[in-house]
């Protein structure tokens, strides 16, 4: 029998981490509505230009 | 409180290796799948009770439809030396989930769930589990970085999929679950689309789509999922007594890296198969499904109509499409549970800002969030729509959109900087990772493997097999798609000491005390 991989078992979080606990609002929007892009952009221009290009897949379902 | 319907989320990841001239996708999706486990892998996928080509309108097809390419390289698959059980590399793993190679793409299929947020938590831990294998493999190269991509297509025609499952009832007629969906899955991706950028068919215009799939459905109503896709799957295979369930395999949908758009999608779906499951649908036909699934991915004016029968034929903004099966929800489900209440604030919410002003939901759609990604960078480039090498480069920021690194991919990057909505936090996830969901068979599934995982001869969706006194002796999961026997159930196995105890107190649980379906 294969030995299976452990990954590190952590206490779920109480009622207040979950998806908006009782909030009655609704989906609240980001903080920023337009993120500051500098970071954004500097790390898009490290993308390969041709990453596109190469990345062939077969059909799946 | 949950949603209560069973669902789950399959999704077939886009597999490469940045830096070396060729590689073998069969090759590498196996050894990916491999590198889960620290040691030899051991066969124990059940495939008996699987059959794909079973059509739930009565019939069996011969053979499941295939492109020219894609036979091309079966021919090839079937000259290799590898074992079926090996190739696939199916693993159980101890969260519930299903991890293997499914076509050429490494595929996560998490157990089954019946609360909202506990899914997303689960999906999250899926693309977190594939990426530590990528880490792992890339470690175990002599060279290049393996890279896995959450999307659902390569740019070139070559599309693969997200599918969801709906547990539903059997007493349902097809027709009406088809009339139902058709309206709704032609307009879902208004806000469930992941945004592409180009067409892959037809004119392949440089346009920016809604959706990564829209463009490769082609029929109503099939069995087929590679080729000639339907709008709507037929197959056939529930996983649970046939008698009594259909599974709703939905194979329309768009990978989604945003939590809100994962939760709201089958949420949404969900809810109207209650409304399919009630006979409560919205007097809507649409007069081509088809060309308004292609036509709302391509509009560029964002007013997405499309042409709804009558007398005469009238066109209809997806918006009212939407929000006449969120009336109908509204009016039927309010107060039903606090996951039902989300989706119905988050629905109502999401269509009123899509019809005002839909680019001011960066940070919460896909589709959007990618678009104000690509315009940005469009701009500070000064790149060009109708440059050739310009489109390369757009479509390798949308690629990198679904990198699941959480070090590289574009959706991480705005996520840590807290752009984006998230739904469960980091600690969920990585529970998820180990912990199946507490109230469906996903759990006796996961925990059995884990308790016992010696004994385990082979396992599937809805069967174990467990080595008992020299002989193999089965547990049927499917009775256990009741909450209340998932539960009893799963009490058991936590108090079973060994596989003996199991069976013997599995014994006096009533496996057909479930509630009938009304």
């Amino acid at each position: 029998m294969a030995e299976w991989m452990e990954f590190e078992r952590r206490t779920r979080p109480g009622p207040g981490g979950g998806p908006d606990g009782d909030d009655e609002s609704g989906p609240a929007r980001p903080k920023v509505d337009r993120p500051d892009t500098r970071d954004l952009l500097k790390r898009m221009r490290r993308v390969d230009p041709n990453q596109a290009r190469r990345y062939r897949q077969r059909t799946g379902e | 409180m949950s949603m209560g319907r069973i669902f789950g989320i399959e999704t077939e990841f886009g597999i490469t290796i940045e830096g070396v001239d060729k590689m073998d996708v069969v090759e590498e999706s196996m050894q990916l799948i491999r590198c889960y486990s620290q040691g030899d892998f051991v066969p124990l996928w059940d495939y008996q009770l699987e059959n794909p080509r079973k059509d739930v309108r009565g019939f069996e097809v011969d053979e499941l439809l295939n492109d020219l390419d894609e036979k091309v390289h079966l021919q090839q698959d079937r000259q290799r030396k590898i074992p079926f059980k090996e190739l696939k590399s199916d693993l159980i793993i101890y969260n519930g989930s299903r991890f293997y190679n499914d076509h050429t793409h490494p595929e996560y299929s998490t157990g089954e769930c019946t609360g909202l947020f506990e899914l997303v938590a689960q999906d999250k831990a899926g693309e977190r589990i594939v990426n530590i294998c990528a880490e792992r493999r890339t470690k175990a190269l002599k060279a290049g970085e393996v890279r896995i991509y959450k999307n659902n297509t390569d740019f070139e025609g070559h599309s693969y999929g997200c599918h969801e499952n709906y547990l539903m009832s059997r007493q349902v007629p097809f027709d009406r679950i088809v009339s139902g969906l058709l309206p709704f899955f032609a307009t879902r991706q208004i806000f469930a689309g992941a945004g592409k950028v180009g067409e892959e068919r037809g004119a392949q215009a440089p346009i920016y789509q809604l959706s990564q799939r829209s463009e490769f459905f082609e029929v109503i109503a099939s069995v087929d999922t590679m080729h000639k896709r339907p709008l709507v799957n037929t197959r056939d295979e529930p996983h649970a007594d046939s008698e009594r369930w259909r599974r709703l395999h939905v194979i329309i949908g768009d990978a989604n890296m945003s939590e809100f758009v994962t939760a709201l999608k089958v949420g949404t779906t969900a809810l109207v198969v209650d409304l399919i499951e009630s006979d409560r649908l919205p007097d809507l036909r649409l007069r081509d499904p088809i060309a308004a699934l292609r036509n709302v991915a391509k509009d560029q004016t964002y007013q997405w109509l499309v042409e709804v029968e009558g007398t005469p034929n009238r066109l209809m903004p997806s918006v009212d499409v939407q929000r006449a099966f969120l009336a109908l929800a509204q009016e039927d489900y309010a107060g039903r549970d606090d996951e039902t209440d989300w989706v119905l604030r988050s629905w109502e919410e999401t269509l009123d800002t899509l019809e005002v002003d839909p680019l001011s939901l960066v940070g919460t759609l896909d589709w959007v969030t990618k678009k104000f990604l690509i315009d940005s960078f469009c701009e500070e480039e000064g790149l060009s729509w109708e440059n050739p090498d310009h489109l390369f480069w757009m479509q390798s920021q949308d690629l990198e959109y679904h990198n699941v690194d959480q070090t590289q991919g574009l959706y991480y990057l705005l996520e840590s900087q807290g752009q984006f909505r998230r739904l469960v936090d980091d600690g969920e996830v990585a529970t998820a990772m180990a912990e199946p969901p507490r109230g469906t068979r996903a759990y006796f599934r996961g925990r059995s493997l884990e308790k016992f995982r010696d004994e385990v001869k082979s396992i599937n969706w809805d069967r174990i097999v467990f080595g008992l006194n020299g002989r193999h002796e089965s547990i049927d999961l499917k009775p256990m798609v009741d909450s209340d026997i998932a539960r009893q159930c799963n009490d058991v196995l936590d108090a079973s000491e060994s596989v003996a105890q199991l069976f013997d107190s599995l014994k006096k649980i009533d496996m057909h005390a479930a509630v009938a379906l009304t």
